[in-house]
Parts: C-alpha cells; sequence; structure tokens
C-alpha cells in the first residue's frame, strides 16, 4: 500500500491512466481519463462509505436471528411433538399424524421468528456523522445514540465460529465508562466490518474517513508449540498433572471407582487451565501499526483488537518460576475501555513470548521507556514478608514495581496515566513502621503497588510519584484523540 | 501531632488554627456566579516534608508549609447516632433471645457486651472524625484519614471525572455533607465526609472549577 498522497506510481505518457487523485495536467497523449473501466475482470467492489446514507447490518443477520429463534423454539416444545407415547415408554414414530401436529405448530412460529428477525434487523441503522457514530434501534420506539467517535477506546472485530462459515463479522466500538459503554454491530459482512473499524479508527484520529488503513508491521506471532509448552509449564498445572495421574494410579492399583469423582474436578481444572487458553489464544499474532498495536488470536472465535498506545494504562511483565529457564514471559495490560469480562477477555498483549521481546513491547507501548533499565530499590526485609519484599523504581516517565518470590510480576505505569497516588498503612505495618504506595490505574487486571515500604520513604514516593504525574501530564496533551 | 486538636464538644464548628474553607467574610450560602478564589496556600508538590526514617504518624502530615483542613466536629456525633440506631435493635433483640434461652443473666451479660461496644464506638468515632484532614494544593487535592488502618490519598484536580455532595437523613439533621470525588480509577477513594452544607457545595464548585481548567484524557 502506498503512501496516500503524492503522485501514483507509473504516472506519464505510456503508461495507464492514473487511478489516483486526478491532480495535475493532463499529460498529451494520456487517454481521456473519465473512461470506461477495463472490460475484463469482474469490477472490484466499491468502498463502502459510512458517511454516506444509511447502513444496516448484513442481511444474514435476519436469518441467524429467526434461526435461533427456530431452534430456542424445537428445544423447548417443538421436539416433544414428534414424540408418540407407546405402550413401552416413548418413541420417535414419524407418523403422519405426529409430523401433521409438528407442522402446525411449527410453521406458525417459523414466520413469527422471520418477521422478528426482519424487523429486528431493519430497525438497526447507523451511519458517521461527522465526529460521531450514530447509531439508530427501534422503528416503533426510536432510540438514537450518538458516539462521539474522540471518545472511542477501541474497536474490535470478533468472528465467533457459526458466522465464520457465513463469512459475518461483529464489530465492537468500546468507551470509556460503564457496562453499558459498548456499542456492537451484530453482524456485519465481513469486508464491512473491516471497512468499519478502518473508517472508526481513522477518524478517531482525526483523519479523513476514507483514509486507507494504516498500514501494518508484523511483530511477534505465538507458535502452537511454545503457546501449549508454556501452559503445561506452570507449577498448579503440573500440581494438578501430578495429582490426576496418582489418583488414576491408586483406583487401578486398588480398583477404586471411587477415585474417579475425586479425578474428575481436576480434569476439569486443567481443561480449563490449559485447553481454555489455548483455544483463547491460538494463532497469536501481533502486528504494529501508526493506529496501535494489532492483535489477532483464537482457534474457534477469532479476535481482531487494536490496541492504541495512548489508551493503554499499566502493563505487567509476568515470569513464572518455570519459565525462567527458557526466558519466556507473559504481558499482561489494563486498557481503559473494557469492562468486566470483556477486561479479562481482553487483557493479555503477549500470552507467551521471549523476555526481551515483551519489555520491548513495553517500550512501544509507553514511549520512550525502558522499563528494565528502570533502577529498583528493595522493601526492607521484615516478618510481614519473610522472603523478602518487592522493589519499585521510577524514572521520569514511568512507576515500575517488582513482585513475587516464585512468579516474577512487574508492573509497570506511565505518571502520564495516573489517576492518584495513595499511601496506606494497616496497623500491623504502622507497627513496623512500614506503608504502601497505590499508583491507581483504572479497573483492570494491573494494580500497581509498592508494597512494604519504610514509611518515610513511602511518603516520600507519594510526593515525588505526585509531582512527576504532574509534570508528564503536562508535557502529555496528546490523548485527547485516538493514538496521535 | 494530636495535641493541637481541639478537645471535643467545643462550640465552634470548625477547630480554631485550621485554615477555614469559606473565605473571610463570604456569606454561608452557596452563591452562583463567579467562585471566591481559594484562600489556601497553594505550594507545589514538594519534596517530602518527611525525613527518612521519620516516625509512622509523620507519613501522614500535611504537606510542607500546609496544615489540614479539618472537617466538623458533627462528624463525631453524625458517627455515635449511627452507632447507637445500630445499637438499639441489637439490643432488644439480642436481650429478648438470651433471656428467654438463658435467663435474666443472659439479656444482663448481652446489655453490658453492647454497652462496651457502643462506648468504643463512641471513643473511636473521636478517633476516627480527628484523622480525617484534607489540603488544597496548587495542582491536587490531599486527602487523609483512617485510624486502623491510614490513608493518604493524592488526587490531580485533572483526573476528577465528577465531584458530588450527598447528605443522608442523619446528616441532613446535623447539617453536615459528604464531598466525594470520582476519578477513572475505583481505588481512589477521595470523599470528605462532614463538612458544613454550605463549605461542601463551596468546595464542590471549587473542586469541580479546578477540574475543568485542568481536565485532561484518560
Amino acid at each position: 500500500m502506498g503512501p496516500p498522497y503524492g503522485p501514483p506510481p507509473g504516472y506519464g505518457p505510456g503508461h495507464d491512466p492514473p487511478q489516483g487523485p486526478p491532480y495535475g495536467p493532463v499529460p498529451y497523449g494520456a487517454p481521456p481519463r473519465y473512461g470506461a473501466p477495463p472490460p475484463y475482470g469482474p469490477p472490484p467492489k466499491p468502498p463502502v462509505h459510512f458517511s454516506v446514507g444509511v447502513h444496516r447490518l448484513h442481511v444474514a443477520t435476519a436469518v441467524i436471528n429467526a434461526l435461533s429463534v427456530v431452534v430456542i423454539m424445537f428445544v423447548v416444545g417443538g421436539y416433544s411433538l414428534l414424540i408418540t407415547q407407546t405402550a413401552d415408554g416413548v418413541a420417535l414414530l414419524l407418523t403422519p399424524q405426529s409430523l401433521a401436529r409438528f407442522v402446525l405448530v411449527m410453521l406458525p412460529v417459523t414466520a413469527v421468528a422471520a418477521l422478528v428477525g426482519f424487523w429486528t434487523w431493519w430497525s438497526v441503522k447507523f451511519r458517521i456523522d461527522g465526529d460521531d457514530l450514530v447509531v439508530e434501534t427501534g422503528i416503533m420506539r426510536r432510540r438514537n445514540r450518538r458516539i462521539p467517535l474522540s471518545r472511542v477506546q477501541a474497536v474490535d472485530v470478533v468472528r465467533p465460529l457459526v458466522t465464520r462459515i457465513f463469512g459475518l463479522a461483529e464489530v465492537r466500538v468500546e468507551l470509556a465508562g460503564g457496562d453499558q459503554a459498548e456499542t456492537k454491530f451484530r453482524y456485519l459482512g465481513r469486508s464491512m466490518g473491516e471497512q468499519l473499524r478502518a473508517e472508526l479508527l481513522a477518524r478517531a484520529a482525526g483523519l479523513p474517513g476514507h483514509t486507507p488503513e494504516a498500514p501494518e508491521r508484523p511483530y511477534w506471532r505465538v507458535g502452537f508449540g511454545s503457546l501449549f509448552g508454556s501452559q503445561l509449564l506452570k507449577l498448579p498445572v503440573i500440581g494438578a498433572l501430578t495429582l490426576f495421574v496418582a489418583l488414576l494410579a491408586f483406583g487401578v492399583v486398588y480398583r477404586e471407582p471411587g477415585v474417579l469423582a475425586a479425578a474428575l474436578p481436576v480434569l476439569l481444572g486443567l481443561a480449563r487451565g490449559v485447553i481454555a487458553p489455548l483455544l483463547m489464544h491460538g494463532g497469536f499474532k501481533a502486528a504494529l501499526s501508526p493506529d496501535g498495536l494489532r492483535l489477532r488470536y483464537g482457534l474457534f472465535e477469532t479476535r481482531m483488537q487494536t490496541v492504541p498506545p495512548g489508551r493503554v494504562q499499566a502493563v505487567r511483565v509476568i515470569e513464572p518460576l518455570l519459565w525462567r529457564g527458557y526466558g519466556w514471559a507473559r504481558l499482561d495490560v489494563t486498557v481503559a475501555g473494557y469492562v468486566g469480562e470483556r477486561q479479562v477477555l481482553s487483557s493479555v498483549l503477549l500470552p507467551v513470548a521471549p523476555r526481551h521481546i515483551a519489555f520491548q513491547l513495553v517500550g512501544l507501548v509507553f514511549p520512550g521507556t525502558n522499563a528494565e533499565a528502570v533502577p529498583l530499590l528493595p522493601a526492607p526485609r521484615s516478618w510481614l514478608a519473610p522472603f523478602g519484599n518487592g522493589a519499585a523504581g521510577t524514572d521520569d516517565a514511568i512507576f515500575v514495581t517488582r513482585r513475587g518470590r516464585m512468579c516474577h510480576r512487574l508492573d509497570v505505569i506511565a505518571h502520564a496515566r495516573a489517576q492518584s497516588v495513595r499511601l496506606t498503612a494497616g496497623p500491623l505495618q504502622r507497627l513496623l513502621n512500614l506503608g504502601t504506595v497505590h499508583v491507581d490505574a483504572p479497573p483492570g487486571p494491573v494494580q500497581v503497588a509498592a508494597e512494604n515500604r519504610e514509611l518515610g520513604e513511602a511518603r516520600a514516593i507519594v510526593e515525588s510519584a505526585a509531582g512527576r504525574a504532574h509534570r508528564a501530564r503536562a508535557a502529555d496533551q496528546r490523548t485527547d484523540r485516538w493514538a496521535t | 501531632m494530636n495535641e493541637s486538636y481541639p478537645t471535643a464538644g467545643e462550640p465552634q464548628d470548625m477547630p480554631p488554627g485550621s485554615p477555614r474553607i469559606l473565605p473571610h467574610g463570604a456569606p454561608p450560602v452557596p452563591q452562583r456566579g463567579p467562585l471566591p478564589p481559594a484562600p489556601m496556600s497553594s505550594g507545589p508538590s514538594g519534596p517530602s516534608p518527611v525525613p527518612l526514617g521519620g516516625r509512622a504518624e509523620q507519613a501522614f502530615d500535611p504537606p510542607s508549609g500546609m496544615t489540614w483542613a479539618r472537617v466538623s466536629p458533627r462528624l463525631t456525633w453524625h458517627r455515635r447516632i449511627a452507632v447507637l440506631l445500630w445499637a438499639l435493635p441489637l439490643t432488644i433483640a439480642g436481650a429478648f433471645v438470651l433471656s428467654r434461652m438463658i435467663g435474666l443473666l443472659g439479656g444482663l451479660i448481652w446489655l453490658a457486651a453492647i454497652i462496651v461496644a457502643c462506648a468504643m464506638g463512641w471513643i473511636v468515632a473521636e478517633l476516627v472524625y480527628r484523622s480525617w484532614g484534607f489540603a488544597e494544593r496548587a495542582d491536587d487535592l490531599l486527602v487523609t484519614h483512617g485510624f486502623f488502618i491510614k490513608h493518604l490519598v493524592v488526587v490531580p484536580y485533572g483526573r476528577m471525572q465528577y465531584v458530588d455532595v450527598t447528605a443522608g437523613l442523619l446528616e441532613q439533621w446535623l447539617g453536615v455533607a459528604t464531598v466525594r470525588l470520582h476519578t477513572a480509577a475505583a481505588a481512589t477513594d477521595a470523599r470528605i465526609p462532614g463538612l458544613p452544607a454550605s463549605d461542601a457545595a463551596v468546595l464542590r464548585d471549587r473542586l469541580a472549577q479546578k477540574g475543568e481548567s485542568r481536565s485532561i484524557g484518560l
């Protein structure tokens, strides 16, 4: 993809007519600019302009909605009409009588479902109006929602397995604040969804809507082998596996089938701890683009997520004990837009990667910083944490804390992102002259706290963090627009 | 630090020596129009007022060159009345059940336990009241509170999403209100209870104004 402005390549006589914007003089001998298109090949679909006209979801949405209603009705009551009571229990006998009964009931249900599906599809309209995304729902009772695009926190394209078959995609637009602050487009055609995403991102960044999608550069791809290995190489997983094998061995040796009752929950826990992350993050790819970090992942339900650097609030580098031998790390993140369950679903920036890659990514998320180079001061030893406390350090841009003996966790928050600074000291801590400094981020998986610091030092940390936050905010007045 | 506190039950609303929230001569009712300028000395966030190795209490001292603005002593009474309102139904129900099960002695023991708990609640109410304090700096608001777990919160004005003033029934009867600052972080619990209602309205307006002029995105 070339630069959007400037002369197109191959400009001049003897070449094809310019495809770009028709600025400048027409060269002599060039064919007329507004000629017929070349007759061979199907003409490419014109790009959709969401700012012109009114747009609807994909028509297949109506079919999917209707089908789901029919399936639910069938499961709830429809199938029982096909079952006939016989002398020895019930049987599925397709007699004309039962078929007629079934059709008589299911036909109106299907008709109503089709009508409702069509109605819900018809009632949702959206368009981009200036700096706002406008979504209208309802025909009888109109509901008009205007979303200022400068407030958009993230735009995700999600493709559940069922909709992948139909070539559909769901677009989710996240805003800061509240569980209601999400707008879903369920479902759009795949290319339309990606165009909508590109246009929303471009407009949120203050560019004209027809700006081509920002090019991206592949950054890191997580292979299936390393993902699987990393999920296995965790102390809880190995412990659960050992327990499971021991239970099975016990059951076989002593011919005691009762242990299966204990083994089953362990197996379920293993499935949750190993299989679920595999399905969730399988095929993980991260790419860099000017509008942020693009993540694509998921085996069955694929997600495409764009994380703009300006919206990342805090990151955590996690190094479990068994990963350290391989130099692996995992990267979690708090993004302001996601709330509740979505926060958990979209909190992983890298499921597993070499340590230096993870730290490089932290440097990209908080530009101009190096989290590894920040000198960390260990907290004093005390019997509150006999194995040594964490450590904390700061430079002008970021505040870094390290915690965990077995599983190293390094939390990083940019001073410019800090919402407030708190010092707390419980009764035990005060007895030992200790206090904990929190640098607060919006709710999310990553919360930064320097635990059990000496109280005088803790107060000094509070004052310095508040001062640095003030200076960083004064220097950093760019977060009003997306990623600019 | 505790020496400078007033003794409980002094007639004046705010302890002597504490910076007044309302400027001198200002009418006690909140007014529309231009807000009165902040009377607080607003020093920049400077070095810590506490030397390294200082005592535990010193870490929660006011920023250097400032003193904590105190809340109204009526906060103590708010808490004490709340304790009594909780204790009353507990006493009646517990005494009834215990005297039926054990006899008069059980009821009396229950009564004694409740009285001891109430006395402790009354003492703690005073201690908690004394722990509240806040200071408005040039760029951030500091709030300290807590008797068992001590807290010190520094909230930059630019991070405020909104400020609200609430007053429950008991608070309304006592003529006090709670000012609460909301930021995008749920953990930021910056609230100032027990402000006289008119002061609370003025403080809210001033904080909102400061937040507006320094507002930034997330």
